[in-house]
C-alpha cells in the first residue's frame, strides 16, 4: 500500500536520510524504530510531502507521491499524525475532527451530516472526545489531545496512517491506553506506519518492523526474528 | 448644549473610525494565514473605488456598483497575491514586504494615468441630510458606513464559524502545517485570504467614498489609520478592531475640535507608537508581529 524506494531527505545542505526503503503491506502495522536523532521523523514528513524529497520516490497505492505538496498527497489518502500531535488548538474537538475529514467532505454546508457516521466511530473509539466535543483542542490533557490527533487522521479514512511517537510524553496509564487504542486500530485492519520510542511495546503490535539507524535502515524483519537478535537491537536502541 | 456637541463630534468620528476597522480587518485576514501584509492595501482601496466611480458614470444602479466595486476588490486582491506574496512566502523570504509597496505604486501611477490627478465627487443615492437620534445628529450616509462594516465583517466571521472551508482557514491560521496534512491546501487558503481582504478592502473604499471624495491619494492617510488600528488592536484579535477603530475615529474628531484641524492626524500616529512602546502584540493581540 506503501513503498519507500531509496528515499534522501535532509533540511537544507544537510541530508539526514541517505537512502531509506521501506513497505508497508495493506492491513498490516509496521513499526519504525531506532535511536533519538536517527530519522525517523524525518523519514515521516518526507512520506507525507512536509519535506520534498532529494531523491527517491514514495508510492502511495503503487502511485508516484514524492513530488506533490503534503495537502494532495493527504487527499490521495495518506493520514499522516505528526511528531507533537498539532491539533488545532482554537479550534474546537468536533472542528479538529470534521477538518480530518476536509478532502471528501463538502465545502460549505452539509458536511456535518455527511460526517455524522464518521463522526460518531470515532466518538465510539474515544467516549471522552465526545464529552468535550465542544471544548477548544488546546485546552485538552496530553492524551486527550493524542486520542483527538489520532480520530482526526481516522476522520479522513485513509489508506494509510502514519503515527509518529504517539505516546511522547504521556503518563504510563495513558501510553498504555494508546497501544491499547492502537491494538484496536489494527484489529480494524487500519494500515499504519508506526514511529515508536517505546520499541517493546512496538514490536508487540507491529507485523513487520525496521530499525533505523543514522539516516538509514539498520535492520528490518518480523518482530520475532528482531527479538532473537536482541543484542543488535540494544545497540541500535540504545 | 456643550455636552451634546462633543458626543455629536465623538459619534461622527466613531463612525468614520469603522471604515479604519474594516480596512484593519483586512490586514488581519491575510495576516492570520499567512503572517503577511499588503502594503499597497492603501492603493487597493483607492482603485476600487475610482472603478467603482467608473461604473456609475456608465449608469450602473448603485445597488450593482457595490458588488461591482468589491469584486473588483477581490480580484486585485488575488493580483497581489499572486504577483506579489505566493513566490516570497515559498521561498520563506520578507521579499513580499517590498514586493507588496512596489505593486501599490504601480498602482498610484495606473490610476493618475487612466483617472487623472484629481479628486471627485462620489455620487451616491443614500441621503445626507442628518437624522435626529436621541438628540444626535446623524447622516444616513455615517450610518450606512457602520452597517456596511459590520455587515461584511459578520458575514466573513460566519463563513469562518459555519463553513468547512472558513474552519479550514482558521486551521491554516492555527497551524499551517497542520492543515496541509488535512489535504488543506496552505495556498489555496492564504489565496482565499487575500481575495476577502481585497474584498473588504474596496468595500471600506466604496463606503467612504461619498464622503471624501475620489482621487489617487485619497487612502494615503486612510491607510495610515488603518495601520495604526491594526497594531493597536492587535494583528490576529478580530472584532478588536472595530473599538480601537471607534476609539480612534472618536479620538481625531475630538482632537481636531478642540486643537485644530491640523492635528487631526496626530491621534492615529500617538496611538501607534505607544502600543509598539507598550504593547507591541496590541491590546488584544496575542502572536508577534514583530516581524511586520
Ligand atoms: N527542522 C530541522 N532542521 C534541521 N535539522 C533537523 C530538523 N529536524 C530534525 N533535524 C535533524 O535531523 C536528524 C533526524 O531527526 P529526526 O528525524 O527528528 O529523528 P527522530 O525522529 O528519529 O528522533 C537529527 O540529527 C536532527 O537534528
Ligand atoms: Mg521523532
Amino acid at each position: 500500500m506503501l513503498t519507500i524506494d531509496n528515499l534522501h531527505a535532509g533540511y537544507g545542505t544537510s541530508e539526514v536520510l541517505v537512502g531509506v526503503s521501506l513497505e508497508v503491506k495493506a492491513g498490516s502495522v509496521v513499526a519504525l524504530i531506532g535511536a533519538n536523532g536517527a530519522g525517523k521523523t524525518t523519514t515521516m514528513r518526507a512520506i507525507s510531502g512536509m519535506l520534498r524529497p532529494n531523491e527517491g520516490r514514495v508510492l502511495l497505492d503503487g502511485k508516484p507521491v514524492q513530488q506533490f505538496d503534503a495537502s494532495r498527497i493527504a487527499r490521495l489518502g495518506l493520514a499522516h499524525s505528526p511528531e507533537g500531535r498539532k491539533v488545532f488548538g482554537p479550534l474546537t474537538v468536533e472542528d479538529n475532527l470534521l477538518l480530518g475529514a476536509f478532502g471528501r467532505l463538502p465545502r460549505f454546508f452539509g458536511f456535518r451530516t455527511r460526517a455524522a457516521a464518521d463522526l460518531a466511530g470515532v466518538y465510539e473509539l474515544f467516549p471522552r472526545l465526545q464529552e468535550r466535543r465542544l471544548q477548544a483542542a488546546g485546552t485538552l490533557s496530553g492524551g486527550e489531545q493524542q486520542m483527538l490527533a489520532i480520530g482526526r487522521a481516522l476522520m479522513a479514512k485513509p489508506k494509510v496512517m502514519l503515527l509518529d511517537e504517539p505516546s511522547m510524553g504521556l503518563a504510563p496509564v495513558i501510553v498504555q491506553e494508546v497501544f491499547n487504542t492502537i491494538r484496536r486500530l489494527k484489529e480494524a485492519g487500519i494500515t499504519l506506519l508506526l514511529v515508536e520510542q517505546f520499541a517493546k511495546s512496538a514490536l508487540e503490535v507491529a507485523d513487520y518492523a525496521y530499525v533505523m539507524d543514522r539516516g538509514r535502515i539498520a535492520i528490518e524483519g518480523t518482530p520475532a526474528h528482531l527479538a532473537e537478535d536482541e543484542r543488535v537491537l540494544a545497540a541500535y536502541l540504545g | 448644549m456643550y455636552t451634546l456637541l462633543i458626543v455629536q463630534l465623538a459619534v461622527s468620528g466613531a463612525l468614520m473610525g469603522m471604515v479604519y476597522a474594516l480596512i484593519a480587518y483586512g490586514f488581519q485576514l491575510t495576516f492570520a494565514t499567512s503572517k503577511s501584509i499588503n502594503f499597497g492595501q492603501g492603493e487597493l482601496v483607492m482603485l476600487s473605488a475610482l472603478f467603482s466611480l467608473t461604473l456609475i458614470d456608465t449608469g450602473l444602479p448603485y445597488w450593482l456598483v457595490v458588488p461591482g466595486g468589491m469584486l473588483f476588490g477581490v480580484v486585485l486582491g488575488l493580483f497581489v497575491e499572486r504577483a506579489g506574496v505566493r513566490l516570497a512566502l515559498e521561498q520563506k523570504s520578507e521579499g513580499w514586504i517590498l514586493l507588496t509597496i512596489i505593486l501599490g505604486l504601480l498602482g498610484f501611477s495606473a490610476a493618475e494615468n487612466i483617472w487623472g490627478r484629481d479628486d471627485r465627487p462620489f455620487p451616491t443615492p443614500i441621503p445626507s441630510d442628518p437624522v435626529h437620534i436621541f438628540g444626535i445628529d446623524v447622516t444616513p450616509l455615517e450610518l450606512s458606513v457602520a452597517i456596511g462594516v459590520l455587515a461584511v465583517m459578520g458575514l466573513v466571521e460566519l463563513f469562518k464559524r459555519k463553513t468547512l472551508l472558513g474552519k479550514a482557514f482558521e486551521a491554516v491560521s492555527a497551524d499551517r502545517d497542520a492543515a496541509q496534512l488535512m489535504g488543506i491546501s496552505a495556498t489555496r487558503t492564504i489565496q482565499l485570504s487575500y481575495g476577502l481582504s481585497g474584498l473588504v478592502a474596496a468595500l471600506a473604499g466604496i463606503l467612504v467614498a461619498p464622503i471624501t471624495t475620489v482621487g489617487p491619494t485619497m487612502a494615503s492617510v486612510l491607510i495610515l489609520k488603518a495601520f495604526s488600528v491594526a497594531v493597536v488592536a492587535g494583528l490576529d484579535s478580530g472584532f478588536g478592531v472595530v473599538l480601537i477603530g471607534l476609539f480612534l475615529g472618536a479620538l481625531e474628531s475630538l482632537t481636531s475640535f478642540y486643537l485644530g484641524s491640523g492635528w487631526r492626524e496626530a491621534p492615529g500616529l500617538v496611538l501607534l507608537i505607544l502600543a509598539l512602546a507598550v504593547r507591541p502584540n496590541g491590546v488584544f493581540g496575542k502572536a508577534s508581529i514583530r516581524k511586520v
